[in-house]
């Protein structure tokens, strides 16, 4: 489908600059005479510079988009399981600087000395899955359950920026994190089904620091 | 004071007002453990719209088919939110609070491209 796209978008550039370009050679045959660079060429000038830009960024995803795809099909799963595993250990590693789990959702009301300090921490991922993996999800759509590739690139996305704002508070000195919120949107809007295919994951929370 | 100028300080009250900044606190809880907050000053809110110019847009676009982090969006992300929660702050700090208590963030994607996030809370005094 994405191949076909690529496709007409180099026809229609070249085509387009085809055409203006013989425009262009003919106005330079009548007007060869003179010094001057021929007024239509001027007049153009904008228009060629735009197919040019066409022109070059439908050969990029003529040669760059199947080469992604199939980057996405091979590493995809095991880019998701590394960074699965990774964030395993990280989260072991903060868990032990804090001594238990920094985040938590409560406001505060369980704190008995008061607090010191108090202030914003917050942290976001842009996360998204391949177009293998998409491919992979809409074939499960057909058949209904569980969409287990998707569920998966999510919650991976979520306990990313989970640990970022964990690792931001360890940088920052709080000693806990309260009223942990973690918001997700789709970075595509619905009037524009076709851009980019990405979900943004984004927590945020109260660090503190006891008196 | 020009239409034009107030427009300016409406969209941007962040301009000129670094200096004052640092004494407020910002926080997501409905209270500060061991403050009392004395008087409400209303809703604050700071909101920007902002985007990544075309090659970032186009190297994420390759990114996507290939799937995982898009750093180019999350940066994006990252710098909108300082910024808002910057005109928030300086918001709050114009009508002489020291502190903003239950924040919440907004997000949409008016384009594909750009995002638009907005952050608001209640200015406060506390002691």
């Amino acid at each position: 489908m994405r191949s076909i796209d690529a496709r007409v978008r180099i026809l229609t550039a070249s085509l387009l600059l085809s055409v203006l370009s013989s425009g262009v050679a003919m106005a330079q045959e009548s007007v060869s005479a003179s010094e001057d660079p021929p007024f239509i060429l001027i007049c153009l000038g904008p228009f060629l510079l735009i197919a040019l830009g066409f022109v070059v960024f439908g050969i990029l995803w003529a040669v760059f988009a199947p080469i992604m795809f199939v980057y996405g099909v091979i590493f995809s799963e095991r880019n998701l399981n590394k960074r699965m595993s990774d964030l395993v250990l990280r989260e072991g590693a903060s868990i032990e600087h804090f001594g238990k789990d920094p985040l938590s959702t409560l406001k505060g009301g369980h704190i008995v000395g008061g607090a010191k300090e108090t202030g914003l921490v917050y942290s976001s991922i842009v996360f998204s899955p391949s177009h293998w993996q998409l491919i992979i999800a809409w074939i499960n759509q057909l058949f209904g359950g569980r969409i287990d590739v998707i569920h998966r690139v999510i919650s991976v996305g979520r306990a990313e920026a989970k640990q970022r704002l964990r690792e931001q508070a360890q940088a920052a000195g709080w000693d806990e994190v309260l009223n942990v919120r973690i918001d997700t949107a789709e970075m595509t809007p619905a009037s524009k089904p076709k851009g980019t295919k990405a979900v943004e994951v984004f927590a945020y929370g109260t660090g503190i620091k006891f008196g | 004071m020009s239409a034009r100028s107030e427009v300016q300080v409406l969209l941007y009250p962040a301009l000129g007002m670094q200096h004052i900044r640092d004494g407020i606190m910002v926080v997501n809880t409905e209270t500060i453990a061991g403050k009392v907050i004395t008087q409400n000053l209303g809703v604050v809110g700071g909101s920007t719209v902002r985007a990544k110019h075309i090659g970032k847009d186009i190297g994420a676009l390759f990114k996507n088919i290939g799937g995982g982090e898009l750093k180019a969006y999350t940066e994006l992300l990252e710098e909108s939110r300082t910024e808002a929660i910057a005109r928030m702050v300086a918001d709050a700090s114009a009508r002489g609070a020291n502190a903003i208590v239950n924040v919440r963030f907004a997000t949409s994607a008016v384009t594909a491209g750009a995002s638009e996030l907005f952050a608001y809370g209640t200015a406060v005094t506390v002691e």
